[in-house]
């Protein structure tokens, strides 16, 4: 594990990987185990179709059908659990990478290698977007042997493009603060900036299905691409996947040149 | 052109941190198998020079080559060919001395683990310890043995006794002197002059971001002011003692003569040694004199 710098990086995660792995799938097995009792609640539908329409939107439009497994799980799960979760893990990983390490003191150290700055970067996202879909991966193992055991009636495909595109909406974010700690080397601003952005692209969706003027800018939102295609009922959008995965590319991208441009604090 | 035997070239190397000044117009030459101390207090420059030379911060004006390649252009293949050893040493505190050891000596390949054994019971470092339950000293010595271990042509040590207890000092004095025999060139920067005339060849001073000299450490010697003290048995008189070459700010109370003297002792001694003498104190000069000697004479010739 000390061979390289991706190697080393990964090691570092080992055990951070391993709590947030337990925890998300035990999310996934508590979520499935509830399912049966809610599928024979149908009030529930009744009462949630008279919700107003910007509630409706923070749910996403699988709540039509609350109480079928697509309808449960999206509410449930993808359109806010799932994604924060990822996001959590995503920014924080992101804004430690490059800032975390050069608030550590260790930067200068590792930069004294034979190792050029971008090498680093490269490496380090690496581990970022590994980690992101091991995450990813193991949630969706747990769903499915959680959703197989208990015969719920759910597509374990769609299962994986949903859970798929909520790695993309986390990745964009941990791009982000990835990108702002390659810019300044501050970890809490770094955290804070991706933070900030996703609440505020966040709000930006879910008041983009209520008020009208706003409407035309919720496609500027990442979470506008994740929610709208509803792919729990749907299937995977390309285009919507694809500016999910623009994003995420250009923020590493532009952290190339930011980085190598500018003085390591230590 | 190149010449060989330069092995760091700093060319009016300016660096300002925003508004702030780090150096300004520093002009180096290291040679070849040459210890070169960079002295200087804290804050004068030294890790500013250090870093810019490893390409961690880029300069505001000027250049500098190191073995003849542009700090800028090639610091990946300067890096291969430099130990380095930062003076805020932060470690990977998660990681055993020996990881650590080992991840670096992958990132930089062809480790030779039986010297880095070897180094270790030298310095008697705890390989197998989480670093993080080291004390400082005991990290000091890791850093040093990374910037050893690879047998660099160059060792750029920031500060390198830092923590380090006066048996390693001489420890590490003493590799110092083998690693100059092996024909490297070592750089190292320190605010301690003692240390500096044990162990370098050459000194630069740097103060305030400018570089006020480079001389050979007898050179230095001998235009440090040194006070001294000489105890007699009986009062003496002061004018035996006036008029002597290099020897000013007489002062005789009873028994007691204070003076300081630049250069050879010897004509005081001379002259003391018509009286008995019972005990000479000499007090080593301070880094600050040595400044303010070469900071005086600056002055000077601008006027």
């Amino acid at each position: 594990m000390l061979n390289n710098m991706f190697l080393k990086t990964l090691r570092d995660q080992k055990r951070s990987l391993l709590y947030w792995g337990i925890g998300i799938i035990a999310l996934a097995i508590v979520m499935a185990l509830f399912y049966p009792t809610i599928s024979k609640m149908s009030a529930f539908n009744q009462y949630l179709n008279q919700l107003p329409e910007g509630l409706k939107q923070m749910f996403g439009s699988a709540i039509v059908d609350y109480t079928s497994p697509a309808g449960y799980f999206s509410t449930e799960l993808f359109s806010f659990m799932v994604p924060l979760l990822l996001l959590v893990f995503g920014i924080g990983f992101g804004a430690n990478a490059i800032a975390g390490e050069e608030e550590k003191g260790t930067l200068g150290f590792l930069l004294a290698n034979p190792v050029p700055r971008w090498r680093v970067l490269v490496d380090k996202f690496g581990v970022l977007a590994v980690s992101m879909v091991l995450l990813g991966l193991l949630f969706w193992v747990g769903l499915a042997i959680s959703v197989s055991a208990m015969s719920i009636h759910i597509s374990l495909l769609k299962l994986a493009e949903a859970t798929l595109g909520a790695v993309l909406l986390a990745m964009v974010f941990a791009s982000l603060a990835f990108f702002a700690g390659s810019i300044k080397g501050n970890k809490n601003l770094s955290l804070g900036i991706a933070s900030g952005t996703g609440v505020l692209t966040y709000i930006l969706n879910t008041l983009g299905g209520m008020v009208s003027w706003l409407k035309n800018y919720r496609f500027i939102s990442p979470f506008y691409h994740y929610m709208q295609p509803d792919t729990l009922n749907n299937g995977l959008s390309p285009l919507h996947i694809l500016v999910l995965l623009a994003l995420a590319v250009i923020f590493f991208a532009l952290s190339i040149p930011a980085f190598n441009r500018r003085d390591i604090t230590v | 052109m190149s010449n060989n035997n330069i092995i760091i070239n700093t060319s009016k190397l300016t660096k300002y941190y925003g508004k702030r000044l780090g150096i300004e117009d520093v002009d180096l030459e290291v040679k070849r198998g040459e210890v070169f101390g960079y002295l200087g207090p804290n804050g004068a420059g030294k890790t500013t020079t250090i870093r810019t030379l490893l390409d961690f911060i880029r300069p505001t004006r000027g250049s500098a080559t190191v073995f003849g390649l542009d700090i800028r252009q090639s610091s990946v293949d300067i890096h291969s060919r430099v130990g380095y050893l930062n003076g805020e040493l932060a470690l990977y505190n998660d990681m055993t001395g020996e990881d650590l050891l080992k991840y670096l000596g992958n990132l930089r390949g062809g480790l030779d683990w039986q010297y880095v054994k070897a180094l270790a019971t030298r310095f008697g470092c705890d390989l197998p310890r989480r670093i993080q339950g080291l004390s400082l000293g005991n990290k000091q010595k890791l850093g040093l043995l990374q910037a050893f271990m690879n047998k660099p042509e160059l060792i750029i040590l920031d500060e390198p006794t830092n923590g380090l207890d006066p048996l390693m000092q001489h420890e590490f004095y003493d590799l110092l002197t083998e690693n100059k025999k092996e024909g490297r060139t070592i750089f190292l920067s320190s605010h301690i002059l003692p240390e500096v005339e044990k162990m370098c060849d050459r000194v630069g001073i740097i103060r305030q971001g400018k570089l006020v000299t480079v001389e050979t450490i007898e050179i230095l010697k001998s235009h440090s002011v040194r006070k001294l003290e000489i105890h007699f048995t009986r009062a003496v008189p002061k004018e035996k003692f006036n008029n002597l070459p290099g020897v000013r700010d007489v002062v005789v109370q009873d028994t007691l003569l204070t003076c300081n003297v630049v250069g050879s002792l010897d004509a005081l001694v001379k002259a003391a040694s018509q009286f008995e003498v019972m005990n000479i104190i000499s007090h080593e000069p301070s880094l600050e004199d040595i400044f303010m000697t070469y900071y005086n004479e600056g002055k000077n010739n601008v006027k």
